[in-house]
């Protein structure tokens, strides 16, 4: 190695290729090269006519140094053998055990280290001559380390060809070497078993049955540039087998017809596979440790995130108003509150799980939000909003008259009350499914019941985070002012940010019930006010809370009686079409040239089977993400012309009440939440997914890649 | 965004919640953008800036209009020796550049490993091999490597006038060092430049590139 080196070091590169390319001229069966011992193994030196034997080319290697399987991975070349055989005699082409993954900074590479044996079988016909028999094989291969180095070498084996019953002394040595190596062949797939494969928009899922739970698996394609061959494959155990997720290789740009390859198995079980397409069953329990981290550590990020989103920010506003008014507490007190309010939002997000897990059990075709497609929920939630947006504002003091209404739980001083604002903070966070949570929770409700529970966990841990640090740190509440006359004016403050709720939590409404369930809502408010009147005006008196208490069952009774009778039609009759033109009215832009239509399954494939992409935008009133998006990115007039340009049908699939087909659609891409921006290339089985915050560079971006052809516009732009 | 203020709920939204929200957007899927962006054969060759082997500074935006070839180089390479002591490599440079074709050699060899060259060095070798790309690239962090995702010496990229990848892969279709092999070759490179030149959609626009691991730092 280091004699080499010096060598490239005086950068005689001829002389470099010759003494590498130079062939270990041997007469004899075996030569030693650069870095290795090449071999034939024929265990039996008589061969009989009319029979078959096995043998086998051998390499010994230095420590470090690899020679290749038949796909080599992204570098390096498979050994290849050229036989020159008497009339009479011929050599099936060598076979390969079964290779190992070889890394190599950023690559990865097919081979073997040590000592491989590539078994291959000699044919002798019944017309070969009898007597001594010089077999040639002219072999060259590729071995490297960091450095790669060509060889070449052409060995002689001397073998007797003998009658068909000669008797045979066979070499116990070298037939145990080559019966240890023909046991490292992938053997085919056994007929019990069975093979799948399904396109995925980065990939391939792959699903194994080998009858029992697999948790340990590799698999190495046969075909080059298909997979990504870096890529960690996840494997996911099931009751029967096992199923891998493959990334496929950034040029693919038609799925194989079949996925060839092989797989390696626990206890060195190797199997030749040729996988077809078909549906992988999603709901396998992948319990995948290094994925759930991601999923355990993004669900944490997510939930620190929702500390900042609109819907939550308030309630962290109140919260530390309640901090402020601890301030005087002493530190295990406030420590105290910190971990009740932790566990406020534990248990709340611990409830909603297990409410998920039970409808997912019973085959509710529910996601992530849907809460919000609740009428009753909306106005209750809007209602609880503007009553404490009174309170805040001044008209009437909470803590003072109401010990159980629910918003009031969150207002009461003590334990109790941060348990309530933890739980209302998990409440009011669930329609701000920041972006990247939509892969986490659709990760998650994918996953077995613990998994979920874990990933709900650290989602609920990163929301109760920074308030907990605050109690945590002594340091930090220190920084806290003083309490004092700016309080007042503070808590009057923070009834701004949850008015503002309150009006979106209006518009949502309007947006997806009409204006008569709307006008319901307001007489809500209406009713509140004046229950708050009563409070306020003659505060502490048992009459008078027994006024706003009858007050506020009527809002409650309304929330949940009034969608009933008001909303204009049931929610399956309106159409999404009805949505886009009352969004289109309420932004008022209408964009030009943008024909949106509503989104099917049907349509999709319509689209497609002319050879049209299409773009699938899956939206919803009450998600603020989805309104950005369509404002900032798809309603902009240059992302309009590029999908003019490129010819695509543009779909809208709102999901702003509950749609049991988008839903299904949702899940069928791992998804439970929107946005999801999918776009469906002509030829593609799946659709290409943009991410979950768009700009219009993104969006054009992802339609200049759609393949050449696929539109006139792309084709002209291609040929300039 | 000033047609959101039409909106209602957003009218009242704008203030604080759009700047935290889009904020919290943004940051939340930085790492997905990033991701979006692997190259591949069809998209946007990513733009780059590097510093070739006479000190100056070659950036791929100064090049829209022109053909790019990106040769992936490493001079201890037995499959890159082949197509250098042949003179294959030269004559392909030669007749391309002629016909205003870009073309950068790229040396993405970390310090210390085989193939890692010093400007002097490389200029030094050049001259002695008589070849004649338009730059050679130095690229000892492997970052244009990476980049563009090379994984072997020889490996080859056309870039066209718009910036599309329009060819990715093998220098030909004889994946060995011997200098035997070229003659009779089906060479990719030619068959992308002289369609692409021609109007016509490159028929095999990526391979699998053969040759040594691009050494890139560990």
């Amino acid at each position: 190695m280091r004699r080499l080196l010096s060598i490239f070091g005086l950068s005689v590169a001829g002389s470099v290729l010759l003494a590498a390319g130079l062939p270990a001229w041997a007469a004899s069966n075996s030569a030693d090269a650069p870095h290795l011992h090449v071999q034939l193994i024929f265990p039996n030196s008589h061969l009989s006519q009319g029979a078959s034997s096995q043998a086998g080319l051998y390499f010994k290697l230095e420590p470090g140094w690899h020679v290749y399987w038949k796909n080599a991975g992204d570098s390096g070349e498979p050994p290849h053998i050229k036989w020159t055989l008497p009339a009479g005699i011929t050599a099936e082409p060598i076979q390969f055990p079964a290779p190992k993954r070889l890394p190599l900074g950023p690559l990865m590479d097919f081979g073997y280290d040590n000592e491989v044996l590539f078994p291959f079988t000699i044919d002798v016909a019944n017309a070969a001559r009898l007597g001594p028999a010089a077999l040639q094989a002219k072999v060259d291969w590729l071995v490297c380390r960091e450095v790669c180095i060509p060889g070449k070498a052409e060995l002689d084996e001397n073998v007797q060809i003998g009658g068909t019953a000669s008797a045979v002394s066979a070499s116990s040595s070298d037939a145990a070497l080559l019966q240890r190596f023909a046991n490292s062949l992938p053997v085919p797939l056994p007929s019990s078993a069975k093979a799948i494969f399904q396109p995925t928009p980065t990939g391939f899922r792959l699903s194994v049955d080998t009858g029992q739970r697999e948790t340990q698996a590799a698999f190495f394609p046969a075909d080059e540039d298909v997979l990504d061959n870096p890529s960690p494959q996840t494997i996911t155990p099931t009751a029967k087998g096992l199923i891998l997720d493959l990334k496929k290789d950034a040029n693919l740009s038609a799925n194989p017809a079949k996925l060839n390859g092989v797989i390696e198995l626990s206890g060195g079980r190797n199997y030749e596979l040729a996988a077809l397409p078909g549906t992988v069953a999603a709901a396998a329990p992948p319990i995948a440790l290094s994925a759930v981290a991601q999923s355990f550590g993004l669900a944490f990020l997510g939930g620190l995130l929702l500390n900042l989103m609109p819907c939550v920010f308030p309630v962290l506003f109140l919260k530390g108003l309640s901090l402020v008014n601890s301030g005087n507490e002493e530190r295990h007190k406030l420590r105290a509150h910190g971990f009740v309010y932790t566990a406020g939002i534990l248990v709340s997000f611990w409830v909603l799980v297990g409410a998920l897990l039970a409808l997912r059990a019973a085959g509710a075709s529910l996601g992530w939000g849907f809460q919000f497609q609740s009428p009753v929920f909306l106005a209750l939630m809007a209602g609880l909003l503007f009553f404490l947006g009174l309170s805040l504002a001044g008209q009437f003091e909470i803590g003072l008259t109401l010990t159980s209404a629910g918003g009031s739980l969150a207002a009461k001083q003590g334990y109790t009350g941060s348990f309530f604002t933890g739980v209302l903070a998990v409440v009011v966070a669930t329609p701000c499914s920041a972006p990247f949570m939509g892969a986490a929770i659709g990760y998650a409700l994918a996953q077995p019941a613990a998994v979920t529970f874990a990933v709900f966990t650290a989602l609920a841990l990163g929301l109760a985070a920074p308030y907990l640090a605050l109690t945590l740190q002594p340091a930090w509440t220190r920084l806290l002012p003083r309490p004092g006359a700016w309080m007042e004016i503070l808590r009057q403050a923070i009834s701004v940010p949850i008015f503002v709720t309150v009006i979106w939590l209006a518009w949502v409404v309007a947006q997806a019930y009409g204006a008569p369930l709307l006008a319901a809502l307001l007489v809500n408010f209406l009713l509140l006010a004046i229950a708050g009147w009563f409070l306020g005006r003659w505060p502490a008196r048992r009459w008078s809370t027994g006024v706003a208490a009858a007050f506020l069952l009527v809002v409650i009774a309304a929330a949940f009686v009034a969608p009933n009778y008001l909303v204009a039609s049931p929610p399956s009759n309106l159409s999404s079409e009805d949505a886009r033109v009352m969004e289109q009215m309420a932004s008022g832009i209408a964009a030009k040239g943008a024909t949106w239509q509503p989104w099917s399954a049907d349509a999709v494939t319509k689209y497609q089977s002319q050879g049209r992409p299409v773009f699938v935008d899956f939206t919803a009133s009450w998600c603020l993400s989805c309104q950005v998006n369509e404002r900032i990115a798809l309603s902009q007039p240059q992302v309009q012309q590029a999908f003019a340009g490129a010819n695509v049908a543009l779909l809208k699939a709102d999901w702003t009440r509950e749609d049991p087909a988008i839903t299904e659609a949702l899940t069928a891409m791992g998804r439970s939440g929107v946005p999801v921006y999918a776009l469906y290339v002509p030829g593609e089985n799946n659709p290409r997914l943009l991410p979950q915050v768009l700009t219009p560079g993104i969006v054009t971006d992802a339609l200049d890649k759609l393949p050449h052809g696929a539109t006139s516009a792309s084709v002209a732009s291609s040929n300039r | 965004m000033a047609s959101i203020k039409n909106s209602l709920g957003f009218a009242n939204l704008s203030g604080f919640a759009r700047i935290v929200g889009c904020a919290a957007l943004v940051a939340a899927t930085l790492p997905l953008t990033v991701l979006a962006q692997a190259p591949r054969v069809g998209g946007p060759a990513p733009t780059f800036t590097a510093t070739d082997s006479r000190g100056q500074t070659e950036a791929l935006s100064q090049f829209k209009g022109k053909y790019v070839v990106l040769e992936w180089h490493n001079n201890g390479c037995p499959y890159t020796i082949k197509h250098y002591e042949s003179g294959n490599m030269q004559g392909l440079q030669k007749q391309w550049t002629a016909k205003g074709v870009v073309w950068f050699t790229v040396i993405s060899s970390a310090p210390g490993q085989q193939g890692y060259v010093t400007a002097i060095q490389e200029n030094d070798y050049m001259a002695r091999m008589h070849a004649s790309p338009t730059a050679a690239l130095l690229d000892p962090t492997g970052k244009l490597g990476h980049l563009y995702d090379a994984k072997t010496t020889p490996q080859m990229i056309v870039i066209d006038p718009s910036g599309k990848i329009v060819y990715e892969g093998a220098i030909d279709n004889r994946a060995t060092p011997d200098q035997s092999d070229i003659k009779g070759a089906d060479n990719y490179l030619n068959d992308a430049l002289s369609a692409a030149m021609a109007g016509k959609p490159v028929a095999v626009d990526h391979t699998r590139p053969y040759g040594c691991s691009v050494k890139y730092a560990d």
